[in-house]
C-alpha cells in the first residue's frame, strides 16, 4: 500500500485531486479487471446473447468511483484499502455469477448498486456511532423481531436458509441482523465495561447480573436460529458475541466457559437433531452416501480438485455440476475454473480486508469505536471462514453468504453499510492520530 | 483492549492461513487423484469431447478403438469376446470395467496439461487420449480361447520372469461392443458371462494346492521327497473316514510318487508331519488368501487360520479342499513362482502409455517381486511336477521336445461335477510360460484341463520363442 491513511492525514485538506489518491488506482483497478471478466465471459461463453449484464456490472463498478469521490469530497481521511478491497471480491463474484448464472447478473450488479446506495446513506446518517449507545436496545429488539418473524413466516430456499418474501423480493434477515446485534452488544458493552473491568474481587453474580441482557439476546437468537435449522448463522452470531466479549472485557475465563458451553450445546444439537447429526456425518465421510446427502461436498471436492493449480478457465469447467454454485458453492467453482491461484487470491483479498479492518479497530478513536470495529472484524472473519471452509469441506457445511462475492441483494446492503461504518471509524482514528501528532506533550 | 483487538484479528488471520494450507492440500497435492476418482462426473463428461486412445497388445495388434466424435463415438473392439473381461466396456449407460476404466484418465489423456493443447482444443480441434499398450499376447489369448471352448472357466498364462501377463481369458464372454444392446440378457444369464473368472472366481484347488502343502512340507525340513509313506484306500481322521479318487490305493510309497500320483491319503499324513502353522504360512507366502496386486480387480479367495483347523480341517486342506478358496490368477502365480526359483513376480498388465503420435509416455516392465521359498526348494518342487507331467496324473500335458512341469486337480465342491485344475510352467528347467487352467464342473484335472494346458502352452512357447528371437 503505497499511501498509509495516518501518514497522508494532515492538518489542512488537500485539493481534492491529491486526496485517496491509492484508493483511486486501486479501485479503478479493481473496476477494469472486473469488466475484462465480464466481457471474457461474454463473448467466450454467450455472443450470441444481450450485452446488458456486462453493462449493467461495469456501471455498478463504476459506482465504487462514484463512492471514492464521494469520500474524496467529505474529506474522509479512513483506510484507502478497503473499498478496492471489497470492489474486487464484488467484481471476482460478479463475473463468477455471470459466467454460472447468466440470468442473475444483471440482478447481482443492481445488488451491488444497492449495496453501494446503502453505504453512502450510511456514511452520511450513521457515521456517527453514537446511536450505537443511545439505540442498543432498540437494535436488539428489531433483530429479536425479525428472527422471530423469520421463523413465523419464513420461507426455506437452498436446504436451511430462511428468507423473508416481501413482496417481489425475498430478504435474508439474517445479514441485518448481524449488524444489529453487534450494534448492541458494542452499545451494551462499553457502557458496562467501565463496571465490570474495575480492579478488586470479582463476583460472578454481578457480574452476570450486569451481563444479563447480553446474554439473554444471544441465547434468545441462537435459540431461534437452532428453530430454523440456520446453523452458519448461529455459529456466526456466537462467534462474534464472544470475540467482542473478549476485546471489551479481556475476560478469558468467559471466553473459554463460552467455547465449552458452545461445545456442550453442539453435542446436545447433535444427538437432537437429525439435520446436525447429517450435516457432520455427511462431513467426515460424503462418500458414505455419495449420490444423495453428500453430492454437493463431494461435488465441491471433485471442482477444487479438478482446478488444481492453474484452474480449467473461466467457463472450461463444470461447476454448474454443483447444487447452489452461484450462492454455497461460489468458492469452488472459482477453484475449478480459476485454480488454486484463484482461490488463493481471494484468500488473500480476504486476508488483507481483514488485516485493515483490525488495523482500524486498533488505531480507532475511544472504545466503542474499536469495539464496534472488532465486531465487524470478527463477523466478516468468522462468516468468511464458515463459508469457505465448509463449501470445501474444511469444517461442515452451513450455508451463509460469502461476504461480497455470493449472490444476494441482503447481504450487500449490509456488507457494504458494515464498509461504510469501518470507513467512519478508519477516519476518525486518522485524525485522532493526527491531533495527537500535532500536540507534541501528547504521547 | 488494543492488544485483545489484536489477539482477535490475529487469531482469524489464523484461521485464513489454516485455509490456505487446507486448499494447497486438496487442489495441488491430493487434487490429481481425486479428480480421477470414478465418482467425478467430470471425466464422463470430458469423454464426450475426447477421441478415446487405443488399448492394443504387446505386438501393438489393436484391441480395442472408437470411431466418431462426440456423443456419436464409437467403441469398438476387433477382437471380439476374447479380451472382454481384460478390456472391460465403455458404456454411457452402465459405465465402465476392466482396463478401459483402470485407464480411463490415460486412454482420456487427461489432465491436459500441455498449453499449446489446451489453446489447440480451444481452436476447436479435439483432443486424442493416450494407447495403452497391454503385456497381453493376442496369439496365445485367442490360443487359449480357441482350447477352452465352449465351457464355463478360465485361462491366466503368465511370463513368471517378470510377471507380465500373457493371457486372461474367462468364458463365457460377451461381446464388450454389444453390452448397452445385451445388458438384460448378460446381466440375468445364469453363467453370469459378464463376471471375471480368472481374476475374481473363487473355487476349491483340490489337488493343485499339493504343490503348496509339498513345498511346506520339504520347507519344515521334516519332510523329505524320498521319505516313506502310505497310500490306503481310505484313511481315519478323528473318526471320519477320507477317500482316494476312485478308491485307488497304492501301498508304501515314496512322497515324490505320492505326488506324482496324487494320493489324498498320503497327503493327509503328510500334512499331519508338517502341521497346519507350516502349511498355512506356505500357502500365504504363495499370496493365498489374499486379493493380488493387480491392474483389475481380484479376489482374496480364503486360506483358514491354523487355529482355527482341527484334526479333520489340517487333513483336507492338505489334498487342497475343506475352506480352501483361490482364484485362477493365484494358482498361476504359484506356478509361476516355483518355476522362477521361488521368487514371484508381481502380474501386471498395462506395459506402456503412448502419445497419440506413438510417442512412449510412460512405462511399465515389473511391479515388484515377493521371495516365497529359497532356490533349491523351488528346484525339489519342480523336479516332482516335472515327474506328475513325465509319469504321474498330467500326461497329457507332454509336449514333444519340451520339459512340462505341472500339477493337476480335480476339486470336489458343492455345485455338482468336480472342477477340472491343471497348473504349469515350461520349458521346466528355464521356464518362459507358466499357466492355469480351470473348468468348472469340468471333471478329472488330468483328462479335461491338462490337455487344454498343452495347447495353450505349445501355442505360448511358439510365440516367445519367436518373441525371443526378434531384435
Amino acid at each position: 500500500m503505497a499511501v498509509s491513511p495516518t501518514a497522508s492525514a494532515a492538518p489542512a485538506p488537500l485539493p481534492w485531486v491529491a486526496r485517496r489518491t491509492a484508493e483511486r488506482g486501486l479501485v479503478a483497478a479493481a473496476g477494469v479487471l472486473g469488466a475484462l471478466g465480464l466481457v471474457a465471459v461474454h463473448t467466450a461463453m454467450y455472443p450470441a446473447e444481450s450485452w446488458d449484464p456486462v453493462v449493467a456490472g461495469a456501471v455498478a463498478l463504476a459506482g465504487f468511483l462514484v463512492v471514492h469521490a464521494a469520500l474524496v469530497i467529505a474529506d474522509n481521511r479512513g483506510d484507502e484499502v478497503l473499498l478496492p478491497v471489497a470492489a474486487a471480491l464484488s467484481a471476482v463474484g460478479l463475473v463468477m455469477i455471470y459466467r454460472l448464472r447468466p440470468d442473475y447478473a444483471v440482478r447481482q450488479a443492481a445488488w451491488i448498486s444497492l449495496g453501494l446506495t446503502s453505504l453512502l446513506i450510511a456514511l452520511g446518517t450513521l457515521a456517527d456511532l453514537r446511536w450505537v449507545r443511545r439505540y442498543a436496545y432498540l437494535c436488539a429488539l428489531t433483530g429479536i423481531a425479525l428472527l422471530v418473524l423469520t421463523v413465523l413466516v419464513g420461507v426455506e430456499r437452498n436446504g436451511a436458509r430462511q428468507w423473508l418474501v416481501v413482496g417481489a423480493f425475498t430478504l435474508e434477515p439474517g445479514e441485518i441482523v448481524k449488524l444489529l446485534l453487534v450494534a448492541f452488544f458494542a452499545g451494551v458493552l462499553v457502557e458496562t465495561r467501565p463496571l465490570l473491568t474495575l480492579p478488586g474481587p470479582r463476583r460472578w453474580r454481578a457480574d452476570l447480573g450486569r451481563l444479563g441482557p447480553v446474554l439473554l439476546v444471544c441465547l434468545g437468537s441462537l435459540l431461534l436460529l437452532v428453530f430454523q435449522r440456520d446453523l452458519g448463522l448461529a455459529m456466526l452470531y456466537y462467534g462474534v458475541f464472544l470475540a467482542m466479549l473478549y476485546v471489551a472485557l479481556g475476560r478469558l475465563d468467559y471466553v473459554l466457559g463460552g467455547l465449552v458451553a458452545f461445545g456442550a450445546g453442539a453435542t446436545l444439537c447433535y444427538h437432537l437433531f437429525a439435520h446436525v447429526r447429517v450435516r457432520v456425518d455427511v462431513w467426515l465421510n460424503p462418500w458414505a452416501d455419495a449420490a444423495g446427502r453428500g453430492y454437493q461436498i463431494l461435488q465441491g471436492l471433485f471442482a477444487l480438485a479438478s482446478g488444481g493449480l492453474t484452474g480449467a478457465g473461466l467457463g472450461l469447467g463444470h461447476p454448474e455440476l454443483m447444487p447452489a454454485s452461484y450462492t454455497d458453492m461460489i468458492f469452488p467453482a472459482i477453484g475449478e475454473e480459476l485454480g488454486a491461484i484463484g482461490t488463493f487470491m481471494v484468500v488473500a483479498l480476504y486476508l488483507l480486508f481483514l488485516g485493515r479492518v483490525f488495523r482500524a479497530a486498533v488505531q480507532a478513536d475511544g472504545s466503542l469505536d474499536r469495539l464496534v470495529g472488532a465486531g465487524l472484524g470478527a463477523a466478516f472473519g468468522i462468516q468468511t471462514f464458515v463459508i469457505l471452509g465448509g463449501s470445501t469441506r474444511l469444517i461442515p457445511l452451513t450455508g451463509i453468504p460469502a461476504p461480497f462475492l455470493t449472490y444476494g441483494g441482503s447481504a450487500a446492503v449490509s456488507n457494504f453499510i458494515a464498509v461504510a461504518l469501518l470507513l467512519a471509524i478508519s477516519d476518525r482514528g486518522a485524525r485522532a492520530a493526527a491531533d495527537g501528532r500535532d500536540a507534541p506533550t501528547h504521547p | 483492549m488494543l492488544r485483545r483487538t489484536r489477539n482477535v484479528g490475529r487469531l482469524l488471520a489464523g484461521l485464513f492461513a489454516v485455509l490456505l494450507a487446507y486448499l494447497a492440500f486438496v487442489q495441488v497435492i491430493w487434487g490429481p487423484q481425486l479428480a480421477a476418482s470414478p465418482q467425478n462426473p467430470r471425466l464422463a463428461l470430458a469423454a464426450e469431447r475426447i477421441h478415446w486412445g487405443r488399448i492394443l497388445d504387446r505386438r501393438l495388434t489393436v484391441l480395442a478403438d472408437s470411431v466418431g466424435t462426440g456423443p456419436l463415438q464409437v467403441r469398438r473392439y476387433p477382437q471380439g469376446a476374447a479380451f472382454a473381461h481384460v478390456l472391460g466396456y465403455r458404456s454411457r449407460r452402465y459405465g465402465l470395467t476392466g482396463i478401459e476404466r483402470r485407464e480411463d484418465l490415460a486412454l482420456l489423456g487427461l489432465p491436459i496439461t500441455d498449453p499449446w493443447e489446451v489453446l489447440q482444443e480451444a481452436f476447436g480441434r479435439t483432443p486424442e487420449g493416450n494407447d495403452v499398450v497391454l503385456t497381453l499376447d493376442a496369439g496365445i489369448q485367442q490360443a487359449a480361447v480357441r482350447a477352452l471352448g465352449n465351457v464355463r472357466g478360465a485361462v491366466v498364462v503368465l511370463d513368471p520372469r517378470t510377471g507380465a501377463v500373457l493371457a486372461l481369458v474367462s468364458r463365457p464372454g460377451f461381446d464388450p461392443s454389444a453390452v448397452d444392446a445385451q445388458w438384460a440378457v448378460l446381466s440375468r444369464d445364469a453363467s453370469a458371462p459378464l463376471y471375471d473368472r480368472a481374476t475374481q472366481g473363487q473355487y476349491p484347488p483340490g489337488s493343485s494346492f499339493k504343490t503348496v502343502t509339498l513345498t511346506a512340507a520339504l520347507g519344515s525340513g521334516r519332510v523329505h521327497l524320498a521319505d516313506p509313506v502310505r497310500c490306503p484306500e481310505a484313511i481315519d481322521v478323528g473318526g471320519a473316514l477320507i477317500h482316494n479318487f476312485e478308491h485307488e490305493q497304492l501301498g508304501q510309497i515314496s512322497v515324490l510318487q505320492a505326488f506324482v500320483a496324487s494320493c489324498n491319503t498320503a497327503f493327509v499324513q503328510i500334512g499331519q508331519r508338517t502341521g497346519a502353522q507350516a502349511v498355512a504360512a506356505a500357502a500365504r507366502a504363495f499370496g493365498l488368501g489374499q486379493p493380488v496386486p493387480f491392474d483389475l480387480p481380484t479376489s482374496s479367495g480364503y486360506v483358514p487360520p491354523p487355529r482355527d483347523l482341527g484334526a479333520r480341517g489340517l487333513a483336507q486342506i492338505a489334498f487342497g479342499q475343506g475352506s480352501l478358496l483361490v482364484t485362477p490368477l493365484q494358482m498361476a502365480l504359484v506356478a509361476a513362482a516355483v518355476g522362477n526359483g521361488g521368487t514371484m513376480m508381481t502380474p501386471f498388465l498395462v506395459s506402456q502409455i503412448r502419445a497419440p503420435d506413438g510417442r512412449i509416455r510412460q512405462t511399465f516392465t515389473q511391479r515388484g517381486s515377493r521371495n516365497v521359498m529359497a532356490a533349491s526348494l523351488a528346484g525339489e518342487v519342480a523336479q516332482a511336477m516335472v515327474q506328475v507331467v513325465q509319469s504321474g496324473t498330467g500326461t497329457a500335458a507332454q509336449l514333444p521336445g519340451v520339459l512340462v512341469a505341472g500339477k493337476t486337480g480335480t476339486a470336489e465342491n458343492p455345485h455338482g461335477n468336480t472342477h477340472a485344475w491343471f497348473i504349469a510352467f515350461a520349458p521346466a528347467d528355464r521356464p518362459v510360460v507358466a499357466l492355469s487352467v480351470i473348468v468348472e464342473n469340468g471333471g478329472v484335472g488330468g483328462q479335461v484341463a491338462a490337455p487344454i494346458a498343452r495347447q495353450v502352452l505349445a501355442a505360448a512357447l511358439q510365440i516367445q520363442s519367436a518373441a525371443a528371437g526378434r531384435p
